[in-house]
């Protein structure tokens, strides 16, 4: 076929009529606007904005939150300005809690175990009926460990074990334990040691990191924030020791450089100070503790731990300078810590005349319990999960025949890893409620998975660090997005099938009857007046619709305390304590760290979170571990090199990090690293510090601590 | 040569947007006059901003059961329609899927609420005494509606108003 000349001139002419109209413009211009809209970009969904309270259990310390919600599906954790634990600020680690409901690793339903590390899913009835066989099967040889001591299931689980003959219901460790020790055994306490430190104008970070993970991080920060007006002067001085230079010691206005384990040194140093200025306290055996702390001279506490006497001074007229000061001592990574050193830094309190008194510390009264036969919160302290571990590891103590795991991973959380985990290999069938594929849940049995905080009932109690009691309800803000069923329900209704009355039928019906117990003490909903307001007015509102204000996801407040008889200094175990320099075989002290950021004992660090990771904490890989020059000299490393820290218990790899903060003789470790589980963006990253934390039992309270761990550090 | 530019341009400006538009009704027939004369209402008892500021753009199911709970079993257009609203969405309780004809793209951050100052049908068609809903005329190839106001209009519109056409202004 040829193309004729008229045939030639018509294509041309019709070139030319299509070049004068929109076709080629438009097609330009629709094509390119093509090009944007792929199927797999995700599309924006409009629709009415609200606020729901939430409650977020992402740490022990608990977050209250607000979400925000677009045509009620939820998008955004923000925090709860109406809530005195949250002020309007939200914790690094539940800050993702909405983005954390459709994370990889997630559980999307029960699943049974068929082969190593190779689990199929299988319905909830069936799951729950082997769950009953089981608990029937195991009877008094069950165990559980929980990882939430501020929240109500926990009585559903002491009453269910209880019912079943068993006592072995375990907390995963924490600060509280610490100071139930030191508090209430050693000293003679009553009530869980709380700390006003709104209406504090001296603050003594004694080993806790404040301003980071501390018990209840955010509204000490926010406490901090109003001491700090802007172009006023400063409403009170921050004084922080640690090793190394913290987030907290970031913004202190004095900082002293102590050891890990150095602490009680440290605070027996300034006793002795306080006490040569004219400081005294009734306690019955106060002439003992004048005796040992008049042993602890300057010169003393500068040889031990390199405190020097001009920083000792410094610190010790603060304290007297100050109207309100305050000691808060603490682990700084909440957990392991010694009751020696929180014993001598309660003692500073009792000197300093602050026990009860606004700014001072608060004994606050435990909230009633609600489910028959359940422990009370300090009883269940008592049980110290990681003195338990290690005598089934040793055989003094018989393996449970099955173990139930809530809110918890301790395959990857506990000390000395190795040890414990070949105790955990032990219990003959491991049940796992985790909403997370977690190191625990990946040798698990049963996987039975719960609802996110987010998507469930629960409930926060006093969370320990706090000045004031309260009582903080969770009301879900969605329905689960995997095939998720709360855990509490789950045993509830297991307890029925095994025979013990526990006296509830539903979760839900628990936390009726616990807002009903609240609301029968003395307290009020805060809002107006901010429980910090009641305590320094010393005088708190009256009356208020309790679970109406609580379901908004408002806080019930008590300024109650405990009244105290007989409080000691705890002098005869004070002077069983000494600072141990470290031996040449493992010649350095660890100081592990605490970001909430870098995720919790039971969360892996948020993806979310990883653009806050700095190139001196991770890169790629790799994780990294501080040392000052000088160190990394006397063990022959430098910066960028792989290293292996070795201690008594195991050890991990990390590369090295030059950082003069961190004070001769320590390396400083970030925790939250080297997960073998969870999914892409946890796994493989860096590695497990808690491996390297060897266990030690405290001489005078038998408490496990690892406060003061030695390691050597090696190339490659 | 004439013939094959008059075919070009009858192809270009008539047969083409022929092909290059998908044609799309509403799920209902709505009649806007009979709601605003007869009824007595205002554009913003069904187009309005919620308690948070943001706009709602098309009434909810909800929004019309308050007046349309119950099938009436009428014959005209206008009860069919009102009928099948009720069947297909008051009793399943599902959200009428309205049709918009100006929707932008999510990169494009509009508020209703900067521009309430102007009349609606300056941008919009003015539908307030139409007895039917006009049809949706949807490009084939981007999915936006024809009369999806283009960037070039906003940025006249700004500039001849004193608004900043600085990006940031609609792309967040």
């Amino acid at each position: 076929m040829s193309l004729t000349r008229r045939g030639f001139l018509f294509v041309l002419g019709a070139g030319a009529g299509v070049t004068f109209s929109p076709v080629l413009w438009k097609l330009t211009d629709d094509v390119s606007i093509w090009t944007q809209n792929w199927s797999w970009i995700p599309r924006l969904q409009y629709g009415a904005l609200a606020k729901k309270p939430g409650l977020s259990k992402a740490f022990g310390g608990g977050a209250p939150v607000q979400v925000l919600t677009v045509a009620g599906r939820p998008a955004e954790a923000l925090g709860n300005p109406d809530h005195p634990l949250s002020q309007g600020g939200i914790p690094a680690v539940a800050a993702p809690e909405v983005q954390m409901l459709y994370k990889e690793a997630r559980v999307k339903g029960p699943m049974k175990k068929v082969g190593d590390g190779k689990f199929e899913p299988i319905a909830w009835e069936d799951a729950e009926a082997m769950l009953a066989a089981k608990l029937k099967e195991a009877g008094a040889a069950t165990a559980m460990i929980t990882g939430d001591v501020n929240g109500t299931t926990a009585e559903v689980f002491s009453g269910l074990l209880k019912g079943l003959g068993s006592s072995d219901v375990y907390p995963m460790p924490c600060e509280q334990q610490t100071a139930a020790k030191g508090w209430q055994d050693v000293m003679g306490g009553r009530g869980t040691p709380g700390f006003d430190i709104e209406n504090s104008d001296c603050i003594l970070a004694l080993g806790a990191d404040l301003l980071e993970s501390w018990g209840t991080p955010v509204r000490n920060a926010k406490a901090f924030g109003r001491t700090r007006p802007t172009g006023e002067k400063p409403g009170a001085t921050w004084i922080a020791c640690a090793p190394l230079k913290t987030r907290t010691v970031a913004v202190a206005d004095i900082f002293v450089a102590v050891p890990p384990g150095g602490e009680a040194t440290f605070a027996l140093g300034l006793a002795n100070m306080l006490i040569a200025a004219g400081a005294s306290t009734g306690a019955a055996d106060f002439d003992a503790f004048k005796s040992l702390a008049a042993g602890y001279t300057p010169a003393k506490v500068q040889d031990l731990i390199g405190v020097t006497p001009e920083a000792l001074k410094k610190v010790a007229e603060a304290l007297r300078a100050a109207k309100k000061p305050l000691v808060v001592p603490g682990s700084a990574i909440s957990q392991g810590g010694s009751a020696v050193a929180f014993v001598a830094g309660m003692a500073l309190n009792l000197l300093l005349g602050n026990v009860g008194k606004p700014g001072g510390v608060r004994a606050l009264p435990e909230l009633p319990t609600v489910v028959s036969g359940a422990l009370s919160r300090d009883k269940l302290l008592d049980n110290d999960l990681v003195a338990w571990l290690s005598a089934v590891e040793s055989g003094k103590k018989a393996a449970p025949k099955l173990l139930m795991v809530y809110e918890a991973n301790p395959r990857y959380a506990l000390p000395a890893a190795a040890k414990l985990g070949a105790a955990l290999d032990k219990a003959g069938f491991v049940v796992s409620f985790s909403s997370f594929m977690d190191e625990t849940a990946a040798k698990a049995d049963l996987i039975m998975p719960n609802p996110l905080s987010l998507e469930r009932y629960d409930d926060l109690q006093t969370p320990y660090g706090s000045g004031f009691a309260s009582y903080t309800l969770g009301t879900p803000v969605t329905k689960p997005v995997a095939n998720a069923k709360s855990s509490a329900d789950v045993l509830l209704a297991a307890a029925q099938k095994v025979g013990v009355n526990l006296g509830f039928s539903s979760f839900e019906a628990v936390l009726e009857a616990k807002m009903a117990a609240v609301e029968g003490l003395s307290g009020f909903i805060a809002g107006e007046t901010q429980p910090w307001q009641a305590i320094a007015q010393g005088s708190a509102p009256m009356g208020a619709a309790v679970a109406d204000g609580l379901k908004k996801g408002k806080a019930w407040a008590s300024i109650r305390t405990v009244e105290q008889n007989g409080i000691q200094t705890g002098a005869a175990l004070l002077a069983k304590a000494g600072f141990k320099k470290p031996a040449a075989d493992f010649p350095l002290l660890i100081a592990p760290l605490f970001q909430l950021n870098m995720g919790t004992p039971s969360m892996a660090m948020p993806e979310y979170n990883l653009p806050t990771l700095q190139e001196s904490e991770a890169k790629g890989a790799a994780m990294y571990v501080g040392l000052n020059a000088a160190t990394a000299k006397a063990v022959g490393v430098s910066q960028g090199d792989t290293v292996t820290v070795s201690s008594e218990a195991g050890s991990f790899k990390a590369r090295v990090d030059i950082d003069e903060s961190v004070m001769p003789g320590v390396v400083a470790a970030y925790l939250g690293f080297g997960h073998t589980a969870w999914d892409k963006f946890a796994k493989g990253r860096g590695d497990n510090v808690n491996k390297a934390l060897a266990i030690a039992e405290e001489p005078g309270t038998g408490l496990s601590t690892w406060a003061a761990v030695a390691v050597k550090i090696a190339k490659g | 040569m004439f013939l094959g530019l008059l075919f070009g341009l009858g192809f270009g400006w008539f047969v083409f947007p022929q092909l290059l538009y998908s044609e799309v009704t509403q799920p209902i027939p709505f009649n806007h006059k009979v709601h605003v004369e007869d009824a007595g209402m205002s554009c913003e008892d069904c187009h309005r901003f919620r308690d948070d500021g943001s706009y709602a753009g098309f009434p909810t199911t909800e929004d019309c059961a308050q007046c349309h709970a119950v099938a009436t079993g009428g014959e005209t257009p206008g009860e069919k329609a009102i009928d099948k609203f009720v069947t297909e969405y008051v009793d399943t309780g599902k959200e009428v899927v309205w049709q918009t004809y100006q929707y932008q793209p999510d990169n494009v951050y509009f508020t209703h609420s900067a521009h309430q100052h102007l009349e609606c049908a300056q941008c919009h068609p003015d539908l307030g005494k139409s007895e039917t809903t006009p049809v949706l005329y949807r490009n084939k190839i981007t999915g936006y509606s024809k009369d999806t106001m283009k960037m070039w209009q906003c940025e006249r519109c700004h500039a001849e108003n004193g608004v900043s056409n600085a990006c940031h202004v609609c792309h967040k």
